[in-house]
């Protein structure tokens, strides 16, 4: 119970006790109650800015914070084995539900705090973006913030069942912010989306229960659900205790699965662009901003760590998942005519490279890794690719919703001219939509970049065809833009109402592109945080199906990363 | 010049680069800012600082230029003799590249990428003399040391490089931005720093229509009627500067990722000005079609970089101090310190390129195996990254976004579309020579003699007078690119400087006749408007003599050069080396090609003066209204009419193209000859010219080239200049040519059919599938859920209840009928009582008899 225990709860529950302040509020004081939601964003936000930079240590590759027995030694003393097995030591936790050794376990690494950061940012901007919604605002505000509360909780919670309970958490007031607050297909978008989503948690549900019971070996201990834990289980870590190649498969599967419906990776996408099309403005945000990395961090934190053997053999299925992504993504973003739907498939395309990148994992015939610095270079895009595409869509949807709310329609071929009557709006816009494009400069293009010059080690087919999606990509971005920024004159209904950016609009906009700017031109600000922890699951995970592919050897390590 | 000058010399050249570079980015923010909210529609401000941040960057780039050549105390004008490549070093510049290297740079400083060393790297030019030198791969130096005192060396190649800052590091792979300074990379920056000052100050007079609070675009039609809107003066100079900063940032670029950084930037630029009319929809379908034919090519360039990637680890040009020791760059890597390949054929397969360090040594892997890439990998490398630079000098097959970038306004066709952005594909083959395998080199020629034709006819026909400068410059391009390819590099890129000048100035000579014509472009409403327009005229046939590449036959220089204008220098230092190539190859096309274009260049390029400037107005109305430019237009004009005339004066042995050839790698003065033994691996048979052989092909090519010039501008003269035969004949009777080339050989028509449309089809499908089949799934899978609900319930409601109905009925109607004997009379009750016992019991004894 120390202070950072204290500081991961409060990110994850201040929003929590913030719906209860606004469920408090009297109904007609529509104003304080955003004023007072927006502080708690803002604070939550203010609190995952501190854990980024006053709290996280950049230089320990491993879970943080770590126990004090631990801090003694230096970060870099410890071997990428020795952390992985520090499971116990590793994140602070208080018992839960003990009869089944639940833990309340919260933690965080190079791969979270970015996430954790960006979900404070776009929770912040999505709240400011909020002023729009008029319907039931406190019930809005409440939902709104106990989502935040999902959020975060998905991103730093370490034990496996809380995991699954945050991730549940999130999914019912999304739900509801889609259902009641969202466009006219609202009903069909919200049950679709929670029908898909929970047909994916419960296969993770099935996979949780398999890894919870293998989780033990004498039955002398209690099974965990410690994701430190089955992790060292799945990497063979721990002697006489591992999950064999066939268990790993198939829990591979089913975790994937579930988290690649939330990615969401071609088949399984349908559900993103009538969620995102029907959702009210802010919550598009979020969900093109943070809910679709939910499913890339579940796959890095917990699919493959926990089942290498099942992930290196599926990987060729997820390079091509993810190639496929792409290029379908951004063919039918070409064919959309609804400009929302357009950004929401252009979400399908980009969040392929995430997938791309964590699957770029090559092995020799004999096991032993192949160019594992280009896996690292892979790991690193697909996370800079959810960080910038977390700040490009959320702009983009943003952008489409400041035009909604003006003209009440989203038809691509009525707009038009809108740079000439909204020039800050429209250049604003062409910048975030330039980032989406992959414009370098822009944060789009790092993460797309990187992931496609990682991919050809792995393949140089599928590294080629992705690739050739900076074509489409340009092409579709392109093609909208002209459409709705450029030409003559708008061609739309309500010609009458198109009005300047407000100031509140102008600010996220602003915010967002600035991010964009900053995040393109300076990517090792990124990159840094996070690449120790990242070589940490190359290496851990290359040793890992070294050693689970040979159970007998339960800690023969071979490092070949470099 | 000891080490101590060397490492401030680099550091000049650095910050004096970094400052023309990073200024024009500030002027684009303050540009923007101001011009939005700060200056209103009427200021000029806009202009005179992004004028004032280039004319700053000009003079940063003459100073570096200038410190380099005091710092190497101009060694590369000094003869080399006829045989370049071959004289002696001046030891004493050698030695100091040298000890230079001698002191150890701290590693750490290095590692973290802010380096203030400039890294001056002395390469020594054609000599191979350095193997049996052992020197540990690890040491910090360069071991090009050694030869101090041997005779028969060349002048050492001084090149600064260094880092900026890190983008990231992943292991041991590291993405930096740098930066690689040498002869080419300061006559780039001076020469596009002052074209650019040039077009800039022409600009404010160009766009001074845009001073207004009301602008009316008569090319735009609205329900209303004409457009009118606020004048956008300011918005035009951000962009322009913007694309300064980007190009500038391009030819700086110290690695080929970086290269592409800004690639994509000057092609995002070019963009925003070719849609700077963005109401217009022409100029924006224009811009759409630049960007995205642009990103075709810039997919093979990502391929390359891929190749590049996955095998060498790097992208840095030079040579780096890196974790204690010199990370050798690409160039070393393939080349070596003596320009040369080393190939190798494993027991098994294919041959391969083994890398080398900068001291030529062999690199090897942790387990003593060679490293090497495949060579057919390095080929497609090659191809892939000249993909992009297809894209970029619109090559063909990618040449048809050029032409409609035209739409932007003259200035920006003028500096980004003629003399700097589309030059930026023929700066990368340049710079990326070291590289490109001989195959990869013919098949550059042979793309550049297809394009220089292709583009040089269909200029023929055209009629808007932007539109025949924009094929002009295709063709130009090709040009380029086939000097390149043919192992001519410092006659490609001599052409690239001269046509930078030539081509601007006649850019923005045509632009000041729409500024006085009112904006009629096409040159069949034109006619005898040098008497309008005088300076403009006379500029403007400067550029038409430079760029047709007459010369005054039979009276030379006292070096022996002929007497004429820059275009004829570059374009014949080209056809010679075409010439040679022939003689050692055959390839007949890559020299009948241009010598053909050149014939062909002289005439439409006459034909245009013509049309325009001489005989009588055809369109007595344009004419009326027609005037000379103001002096803010012309005077540009002038200024660079002089140096589209005399900058590559001296030719050969002049000053621009001896700083360029300071630049030359190391493997082009000594020509190519294919080692026989790796035929069979798939080599080709292909040679390289050396300089000897082009110097001695020099005469008769330059003469062949000269008579085409003559007839081709004779031709002109005949049905233009004097009209001596109509052109409309000629027009009818080859009316299927004719049209043929007016149609653009019908790439237009063929990209739209072949890819334009199957994209649209294909994508209509992916979103149909969504629909149908994914969706449709999932509906059938909800109706399906909702049909068993339904049955379930069905099921529940005549089974499960209509059982449980049925039961309580039962039950209820057995209560019922039992009711009968509840007769609430008690000798009833002792009855049954009785008889039920004696049941009881007597079943009792019937099953247990016992």
């Amino acid at each position: 119970m120390n202070d950072t225990f204290w500081l991961l709860t409060w990110i994850i529950f201040l929003p929590t006790a913030g719906a209860a302040g606004v469920a408090l509020i009297k109904k007609e004081s529509v104003e304080t109650m955003r004023a007072f939601a927006l502080a708690i964003t803002f604070a939550t936000f203010l609190l995952s800015i501190y854990l980024t930079w006053g709290v996280f240590d950049p230089t320990d590759p491993g879970i943080q914070p770590r126990a004090p027995e631990l801090v003694s030694k230096a970060a870099g003393g410890f071997s990428s084995q020795e952390i992985a097995k520090q499971y116990g030591q590793r994140g602070v936790s208080t018992t839960w539900i003990p009869g089944w050794n639940i833990e309340y376990r919260l933690g965080y690494d190079g791969i979270s705090v970015p996430l954790v950061l960006l979900t404070g940012l776009i929770s912040f901007l999505g709240m400011v973006a909020s002023w729009s919604i008029q319907k039931e605002v406190k019930g809005y505000l409440i939902l709104y913030l106990l989502l935040e509360t999902g959020m975060m909780g998905v991103f730093l919670a370490l034990d496996f069942f809380l995991f699954y309970v945050f991730w549940e958490v999130m999914l019912l007031p999304m739900y509801f912010l889609i259902g009641i607050w969202g466009g006219p297909r609202r009903e069909y978008a919200a049950i679709k989306f929670f029908l898909y989503t929970l047909f994916g948690s419960i296969l993770m549900l099935i996979a949780l229960l398999m890894l919870y019971f293998g989780s033990t070996g004498s039955g002398d201990v209690l099974p965990t659900f410690n994701i430190l834990k089955l992790s060292a289980i799945g990497q063979g870590l721990i002697p006489n205790l591992a999950y064999s190649p066939a268990v790993q498969l198939t829990a591979f599967i089913l975790l994937f699965i579930g988290f690649a419906i939330k990615v969401p990776v071609w088949p399984f996408h349908t559900w993103l662009p009538d969620a995102h099309v029907e959702a009210p403005t802010p919550i598009s945000m979020i969900l093109a901003g943070v809910l679709l990395k939910m499913g890339g961090y579940g796959i890095l934190r917990i699919a493959f760590p926990i089942c290498p053997a099942g992930a290196q053999a599926a990987c060729l299925v997820l390079v091509a998942l993810g190639v496929i992504s792409i290029i379908y993504g951004a063919f039918a973003a070409l064919a959309q005519t609804d400009f929302k739907r357009m950004v929401a498939y252009s979400s399908v395309s980009h969040m392929g490279y995430v997938l791309l990148g964590i699957a770029v994992w090559k092995l020799t015939d004999t096991g032993a890794a192949d160019g594992s610095r280009f896996w690292l270079q892979g790991i690193n895009g697909a996370m800079f690719q959810m960080i910038g595409h977390g700040i490009s869509s959320a702009g983009m949807f943003f952008m489409v919703g400041v035009i909604y709310d003006r003209v009440h329609h989203r038809d691509l071929n009525k707009f038009g001219g809108l740079i000439g009557l909204m020039p800050l709006y429209g250049g604003i816009a062409i910048g975030l939509f330039f980032a989406g494009l992959g414009l370098p400069g822009l944060c789009g293009f790092i993460g797309e970049v990187f992931v496609v010059l990682s991919s050809w080690n792995y393949s140089p087919v599928l590294a080629i065809v992705a690739a050739s999606g900076v074509i489409l990509t340009a092409g579709y971005i392109l093609w909208a833009v002209q459409r709705v920024y450029l030409g003559p004159e708008y061609k739309g209904p309500h010609p009458e109402a198109i009005t300047p950016l407000t100031e509140r609009e102008a600010f996220v906009g602003l915010t967002l592109l600035v991010f964009a700017v900053i995040l393109g031109v300076f990517p090792n600000l990124l990159f840094s945080k996070m690449e120790k922890s990242t070589e940490q699951f190359v290496s851990t995970m290359d040793a890992g199906y070294q050693a689970s592919i040979k159970p007998a050897t339960t800690t023969a390590a071979i490092t070949n990363t470099k | 010049m000891d080490p101590q000058t060397l490492q401030t010399t680099g550091l000049t050249l650095k910050w004096l680069l970094t400052i023309a570079w990073l200024l024009p980015l500030l002027g684009f923010v303050v540009e923007l800012i101001g011009g939005g909210w700060v200056w209103g529609r009427y200021s000029k401000n806009a202009a005179y600082l992004s004028v004032m941040c280039i004319v700053t960057g000009f003079v940063c780039s003459f100073i570096a230029l200038m410190t380099w050549g005091n710092a190497t105390e101009w060694s590369a004008l000094k003869d080399h003799g006829a045989t370049h490549g071959t004289s002696h070093a001046e030891p004493s510049r050698h030695a100091s590249g040298v000890d230079a290297h001698g002191a150890p740079k701290p590693a750490a400083e290095a590692a973290h990428g802010h380096d203030d060393h400039a890294k001056p790297v002395a390469k020594d030019a054609a000599h191979p003399a350095h193997d049996d030198h052992a020197k540990p791969a690890a040491a910090v130096h360069v071991a090009a040391d050694h030869a101090h005192g041997t005779p028969h060396h060349a002048a050492p190649k001084v090149v600064f490089t260094g880092i900026f800052y890190r983008l990231a590091q992943f292991g041991s792979l590291d993405i930096s931005l740098s930066y690689y300074i040498d002869s080419l990379t300061l006559v780039m920056f001076t020469m596009v720093t002052f074209i650019a000052s040039c077009i800039h100050i022409f600009a404010i007079g160009y766009m001074s229509e845009e001073l207004t609070d009301n602008y009316a675009d008569h090319q735009v039609h609205t329900s209303h009627g004409h457009l009118h809107r606020p004048g956008r003066f300011h918005r035009f100079f951000s962009f322009l500067s913007l694309f300064c900063f980007s190009m500038l940032g391009l030819v700086l670029a110290g690695n080929i990722f970086q290269v592409f950084i800004f690639w994509e930037l000057v092609g995002v630029c070019s963009y925003f000005l070719i849609g700077f009319y963005t109401e217009r929809k022409s100029a924006s379908n224009a811009a759409n079609k630049a960007f995205i034919m642009n990103r075709v090519g810039d997919f093979g360039f990502l391929i390359g970089l891929m190749i590049v990637w996955t095998w060498f680890g790097n992208f840095q040009f030079g040579d780096l101090p890196a974790h204690g020791q010199t990370q050798p760059g690409l160039f070393s890597m393939v080349r070596g310190n003596d320009g040369q390949m080393k190939l190798h054929v494993p027991e098994s397969g294919q041959a391969e390129v083994v890398f080398k360090n900068q001291d030529n040594h062999i690199q090897t892997k942790p387990n003593g195996e060679q490293r090497t890439i495949p060579y057919w990998l390095l080929v497609a490398a090659g191809l892939g990254v000249f993909g992009g630079c297809i894209g970029k000098s619109a090559q063909f097959p990618l040449q048809t976004w050029l032409p409609d970038a035209m739409e932007g306004p003259t200035p920006v066709s003028a500096l980004v579309h003629s003399a700097t952005m589309v030059a930026a594909g023929v700066y990368l083959v340049g710079r990326f020579y070291p590289m490109f395998t001989p195959e990869v080199l013919l098949v550059i020629a042979y793309i550049g003699a297809i394009t220089l034709f292709l583009a040089a006819t269909i200029a023929v026909v055209a009629t808007d007078i932007k539109k025949v400068l924009a094929y002009s410059t295709i063709s130009q391009l090709g040009y380029m690119m086939l000097g390149l390819g043919l192992g001519g590099w410092a006659a490609g890129l001599f052409h690239l400087i001269t046509h930078a000048f030539f081509k601007s100035l006649m850019f923005l000579a045509s632009g000041s006749v729409i500024y006085g014509c009112h904006h009629v472009q096409e040159m069949p409403q034109m006619g005898g408007l040098r008497r309008k327009m005088p300076l403009t005229a006379y500029t403007m046939l400067v550029g038409v003599i430079a760029i047709a590449g007459l010369a005054i036959p039979y009276v030379t220089l006292p070096g022996g050069e002929p007497i004429a204008f820059s275009g004829y220098h570059s374009k014949d230092a080209i056809v010679a080396t075409a010439l040679t190539y022939m003689n050692l190859n055959g390839h007949h096309l890559l020299f009948f090609l241009p010598l053909a274009g050149a014939g062909i260049t002289a005439f439409y390029m006459f034909r245009l003066w013509f049309y325009t400037f001489a005989g009588e107005p055809r369109d007595k109305e344009v004419y009326e209204r027609a005037h000379e430019s103001p002096w803010v237009m012309v005077g540009p004009l002038v200024v660079l009419s002089f140096f589209a005339a005399f900058c590559a004066f001296g030719g050969e042995k002049g000053l621009l193209f001896k700083l360029l050839l300071d630049s030359e790698p190391a493997s082009v003065p000594g020509g190519y000859v294919a080692q026989t033994e790796y035929l069979s691996q798939g080599l080709l048979n292909l040679k390289l010219p050396s300089h000897e052989a082009i110097h001695a092909k020099h005469d008769r090519a330059g003469t062949l080239a000269l008579i085409m010039a003559f007839v081709g501008a004779g031709c002109a003269y005949l049905v233009y200049g004097v009209r001596w035969v109509n052109a409309a004949e000629i027009k009818q009777q080859f009316s299927g040519i004719h049209r043929f080339l007016v149609n653009k050989w019908g790439f237009d028509e063929f990209y739209d059919m072949l890819f334009v449309k199957p994209t649209h089809v294909v994508a209509g499908w992916c979103s149909a599938i969504d629909r149908v089949i994914f969706d449709g799934f999932l509906h059938a899978s909800a109706k399906a859920a909702v049909k068993v609900s339904d049955w379930d319930r069905q099921f529940d409601e005549t089974i499960v209840d209509g059982a449980v109905n049925t039961v309580g009925n039962w039950t209820f109607a057995i209560g019922r009928s039992l009711s009968v004997v509840q007769t609430g009379r008690m000798r009833n009750y002792v009855m049954f009582i009785a008889v039920g016992l004696l049941g009881i019991f007597a079943l009792l004894i019937m099953f247990f008899p016992n």
